[in-house]
């Protein structure tokens, strides 16, 4: 096994839930990442945001809802979520979701805590 | 610090370049690649601040199979062992795709 | 000397994976080191043998091989994300020869040897 390094990854969400497999590929990732103790932190833009906002149920169009699985973030060390607030502006979205835990940044806190990451993933 | 974003994908189609020029920081630098050279003729360009030190970076070769004509008083024309150097001179990559 | 991770999501139908290629083989050609390329979504199809490109199209997985057989450089596929789209490492196995079956746990390694990743 590597030597653990003090490299913080980013995996940037960028797409709505259900259409399409980014958001579930995203999160094998940040699994993975976390149960190997890697410092990794979630952020969700533009469409991403859907992935928190409270009240979806995938089951009604059979997804495997893989959003539930957020609940579990403590328990693999994902403590850093982060949301950006022009995303939810655009969308006419506020501040719930189905997780607790969350920071949500306006687009310079955003960008300059992405920029403190050493490697970022995009979904 | 600045970081490296790879567009690669046309404004005209998809939200990923607005979404990279909300994290843009002072004195990063894009590379527009593939379908990325789209947003050359974007309005979006108009919104990058010119005092922020963006670098403006295009791949030639991507440009000039899509019929898109490069301002090169905007635009530095790199090729590909450019975007490699640049890989490795910023400190972290981001690829808008 | 910095050595570099690619990671690989779009098809060999894509135009997008020719660019992958020419970044990976400009950078090797370079000398830069490449400690490997992982293949995820959709990047996996690359290792399908059963995949034809038809022959006057651009062969993505003669230029894979040419690099991997060159530079030895290791291509790993995440098998998770490969068994998904039709691709099998029990017999009858149909995946190339030249990808090296993995998963997301190889990402953790790449990630943590490479000072850069970039991500196609």
């Amino acid at each position: 096994m590597t030597k653990p390094l003090n490299k913080l990854t980013a995996i940037l969400n960028a797409k709505a839930p259900y259409s399409n497999a980014a958001g579930k590929d995203a999160l094998d990732i940040a699994l993975i990442f976390g149960s190997f103790e890697q410092s990794t932190s979630l952020f969700f833009q533009g469409d991403g945001v859907w992935q928190l906002i409270q009240g979806q149920d995938g089951a009604i169009i059979s997804v495997k809802d893989y959003l539930k699985t957020f609940a579990a973030f403590e328990f693999y060390d994902l403590e850093n979520i982060y949301i950006c607030q022009e995303s939810l502006s655009e969308r006419g979205l506020t501040a719930d979701f189905h997780i607790e835990q969350v920071a949500v940044l306006a687009s310079k806190e955003f960008a300059d805590k992405l920029a403190t990451h050493h490697t970022i993933l995009r979904f | 610090m600045p970081t490296l974003h790879i567009v690669r994908q046309s404004a005209f189609n998809s939200d990923d370049f607005a979404q990279c020029l909300q994290v843009l920081r002072d004195n990063d630098v894009i590379v527009f690649i593939d379908d990325g050279c789209y947003n050359l003729h974007h309005k979006l360009m108009n919104t990058i601040d010119s005092e922020a030190g963006i670098q403006l970076n295009v791949i030639g070769k991507h440009a000039q199979a899509r019929a898109i004509t490069i301002d090169e008083a905007l635009y530095t024309v790199i090729d590909m062992n450019n975007l490699v150097e640049l890989t490795l001179t910023t400190s972290r990559v981001i690829t808008w795709q | 000397m910095k050595k570099l991770a690619v990671v690989v999501t779009t098809p060999p139908y894509s135009n997008l994976s020719v660019t992958a290629l020419d970044y990976v083989e400009t950078a090797l050609k370079s000398g830069v080191e490449l400690v490997g390329v992982f293949f995820y979504q959709d990047g996996v199809i690359h290792a399908n043998q059963q995949a034809h490109i038809a022959s006057d199209e651009y062969q993505c997985i003669k230029q894979w091989q040419a690099l991997q057989q060159t530079f030895k450089l290791p291509l790993h596929l995440c098998i998770t994300a490969a068994e998904k789209r039709g691709l099998s490492d029990e017999e009858p196995n149909n995946i190339h020869p030249i990808f090296t079956v993995s998963g997301l746990g190889e990402l953790v390694e790449l990630v943590n040897k490479a000072d850069r990743l970039v991500q196609f």
